[in-house]
């Protein structure tokens, strides 16, 4: 028992003294658990999504605009957007300005109200719902709200329109007569006091609801039209495969160019750069050829798995298939640098390695690899454009599902160069200062 | 002259690694550089080879300067790293192809430097072999070989023969021995006196970054306060005498012997006659000549094992 002592002590000793492997166990952890927790919405009370810009657009001023306008307001998960500034000021937005936007990407959802949306000559209400699908879960979701939404207070100001037609129809004095005797009827065979009840009828509350009234969705689905369009994208065959293949395949790329990447230190160790550097080769001969093997094994890499991706679950990966090599090489740039800047940064590789599995877990996670950042609080969606992750998922679904040209890539792609250029200048800057060529 | 270096010196952060060593070497010579670990052998080499550049001083090579950007200059210098530094997923021949690659040689002038290479280090039957199922010995010959493929003029050794068993070992200084002899100039750093005295025309002595003393084996020797030293085996009529032999000189206790550093006065028949009126057999007493381990010693105050 005493030798077992002994060499507890020494294992404890070993691991008090190593940095990484503490802060691998300690510190990553506990890091690793806050961001998660605040991807994930643990602090927001209950989670799911939250200020999903859908834009609001009437052409008509019936009354069920306001209520389902107030209702959209009140949901957690939307950000209602009605206007926009123009020259310092904010101009209504028009069906046409949001189809725009909503082709470019800023917009993914919109809520038209036609002229026609409740017709004087028929009871029931048109809506058009716009769509930008660039990514399932959140569209199937964010869907699902906005006819809950809808569903449970348009029935009031239906029937408050029924209420309306009635009185235009008979009359307003005759119909607060039948108004009154359904109130007491309804008060003698049910209970309750006749003048609430005919109140409430008035204001056309007669307890129907899609939560508790009794009459279901179904009824409503019949009484309300919701015609929806998918505004830019294609229709594709794996719509759900088509969008989230870019992020796996990023993470993957991440993880095995980091790993390349600590090879640097497995040079060193072995007293090869010693020996290049005294052969006619410069540091910075050293650190491209790196760079480009990096380069190579990503567009390989992403190759592979556009490649399968399209064998098993149909992707089309043939019909912007330029484009898709343009955003492969721009991600791979950005990776091979994120590489490239672990090894300059860190002391050793074992440093380098829990430090890349701690950075390439937080930005799959933010940057949309996993989740939809539209389902994270707002500062997390902020720092996710900070991600490599983040643009090349943007650049991915550009290609292969919105089937951008080259042009429209261009924004994405300075992007992804813009990442690579700076993490670079810093990389070389720090190898040629630190310890690795040494 | 081949190389010339003039009060060159490096510091890494407050430690002073190399500190104003100047030497010059002749076309052709077998330089050793002696001293123990931390002495600023590998410092020098790193310096000569172009690896990091000079805090200051200079290097000439071949009477021009050599400048650390400038490094096409490298085609002149091979560098043998203390590290086996091969890849060890290729096999011996594809690291010896690789390594000729970067000095530049290409085609046909390529592949005969290789079969050369493959041949001197021994290694033609397992050419095709991953360096990492190679043995110690195996390694460290192709280590040798890998630097010397372009046929530089000056061939730089950090230490070679760490941690190699003796058979590879003398076949690596045989190999060297051999280059130098078809005239490449050597310097061969290492902390083995044995191969200093081996190898080497001249040897510099270096310790703390300064070369303390540089010459000939002799010419070493010659700054000894004495010529000879006298062994006395640890038996018990020589320990019944130390205390009377203590008179003749400074003596040193070592594990297998007693080692008489005699005065320099000191006439060996006088040693002699007294060591027969101790009653002490000849067969105990042996003439030694002192070695670089005295000359280490005297100039540094301790042995290169201690140091």
């Amino acid at each position: 028992m005493r030798t077992v002592l002994i060499l507890f002590g020494n294992e404890l000793r070993r691991f008090l003294h190593d940095k990484t492997a503490l802060s691998l166990t300690f510190l990553v952890p506990v890091v690793l658990i806050y961001i998660f927790g605040h991807v994930f919405g643990v602090n927001e009370g209950g989670g799911g999504p939250t200020g999903i810009p859908i834009a609001l657009v009437s052409a008509t001023d019936a009354p069920v605009v306001a209520t389902i306008t107030a209702a959209l307001q009140k949901e957690k998960a939307f950000k209602v957007l009605t206007t926009e500034k123009q020259m310092d000021k904010e101009v209504p937005l028009t069906e046409a300005r949001v189809r725009e936007k909503m082709k470019a990407g800023s917009l993914r959802f919109a809520l038209i109200f036609p002229p026609d949306t409740q017709g004087d000559e028929s009871f029931g209400l048109k809506l058009k719902f716009l769509h930008n699908p660039r990514n399932e879960i959140e569209t199937q979701t964010v869907t699902g709200l906005v006819q809950k939404t809808i569903y449970t207070s348009a029935p009031q100001a239906l029937l408050l329109s029924l209420q309306k037609k009635g009185a235009n129809f008979i009359g307003q004095e005759n119909f607060d007569q039948f108004n009154h005797a359904i109130a007491s009827a309804v008060a003698q065979g049910f209970g309750g006091d006749a003048d609430e009840i005919y109140a409430s009828l008035g204001k056309g509350d007669f307890g129907l609801d899609a939560d508790g009234g009794g009459a279901g969705p179904s009824l409503f689905e019949s009484l309300i039209k919701i015609d929806s369009e998918q505004v830019g994208g294609r229709q594709v065959k794996s719509s759900m495969a088509t969008r989230s293949v870019g992020g796996w395949a990023i993470m993957f790329l991440l993880f095995s160019l980091s790993g390349a990447a600590t090879s640097l230190f497995d040079e060193k160790k072995a007293g090869l750069f010693q020996r290049l550097l005294a052969a006619p080769v410069r540091r910075t001969h050293i650190l491209w050829s790196k760079y480009l093997f990096g380069m190579f094994v990503g567009m390989v890499q992403l190759s592979a798995l556009f490649l399968a991706g399209s064998l098993l679950f149909g992707i089309d990966i043939t019909t912007n298939f330029g484009n898709l090599l343009l955003i492969c090489l721009g991600a791979s740039m950005a990776c091979v640098s994120f590489g490239m800047l672990l090894a300059a940064v860190s002391p050793s590789s074992a440093a380098a390695s829990g430090l890349g599995t701690f950075l390439i877990l937080t930005m799959s996670a933010i940057g949309g690899a996993w989740f939809p950042t539209s389902f994270m609080p707002e500062f997390i969606q902020k720092l996710s454009k900070l991600t490599i992750v983040y643009w090349s998922l943007d650049g991915f679904i550009k290609v292969l599902w919105a089937n951008c040209t080259t042009l429209e890539l261009l924004p994405t792609l300075a992007i992804l160069a813009g990442i690579a250029v700076v993490v670079n200048v810093f990389s070389i800057w720090r190898f040629n200062h630190g310890q690795i060529f040494e | 002259m081949v190389l010339t270096i003039k009060n060159l010196s490096k510091r890494y952060g407050s430690t002073v690694a190399l500190k104003d060593v100047s030497l010059a070497l002749e076309p052709g010579e077998f330089f050793g550089l002696l001293g123990p670990n931390g002495a600023g052998k590998t410092t020098l080499m790193s310096l000569v080879a172009g690896i990091r550049p000079p805090d200051s001083g200079e290097i000439l090579l071949a009477g021009e300067k050599f400048q650390h950007e400038r490094v096409e200059q490298r085609l002149q210098l091979g560098f043998v790293p203390q590290a086996l530094a091969l890849y060890d997923e290729l096999s011996g021949e594809e690291n010896l192809r690789l390594f000729g690659r970067l000095y530049g040689l290409r085609g046909a002038l390529l592949r005969e430097r290789v079969e050369e290479g493959l041949l001197a280090a021994q290694l033609q039957d397992r050419r095709r072999d991953q360096v990492k199922t190679y043995s110690g010995g195996m390694r460290r010959r192709l280590n040798v070989v890998a630097a010397i493929l372009h046929r530089p003029k000056l061939l730089l050794c950090d230490e070679p023969t760490v941690g190699v068993d003796p058979q590879s070992r003398n076949a690596i200084f045989e190999f060297v021995q051999k280059l130098n002899d078809d005239g490449m100039t050597i310097v061969y750093s290492t902390h083995y006196m044995e191969e200093a005295t081996r190898l080497c025309s001249r040897i510099g002595i270096i310790d703390h970054g300064q070369l303390l003393a540089l010459g000939t084996l002799d010419e070493l020797l010659v700054q000894l306060p004495f010529s000879d030293q006298i062994r006395l085996a640890r038996h018990e009529t020589v320990t019944a005498q130390l205390g009377a032999l203590r008179e003749f000189g400074v003596m040193v206790e070592t594990e297998e012997a007693f080692v008489l550093t005699p005065r320099s006065e000191l006439r060996l028949s006088d040693f002699f006659a007294a060591t027969e009126r101790l009653g002490l057999s000849y067969r105990h007493i042996a003439v030694t000549r002192p070695t670089l381990e005295n000359v280490f010693l005297h100039l540094t105050g301790k042995t290169l094992r201690d140091a």
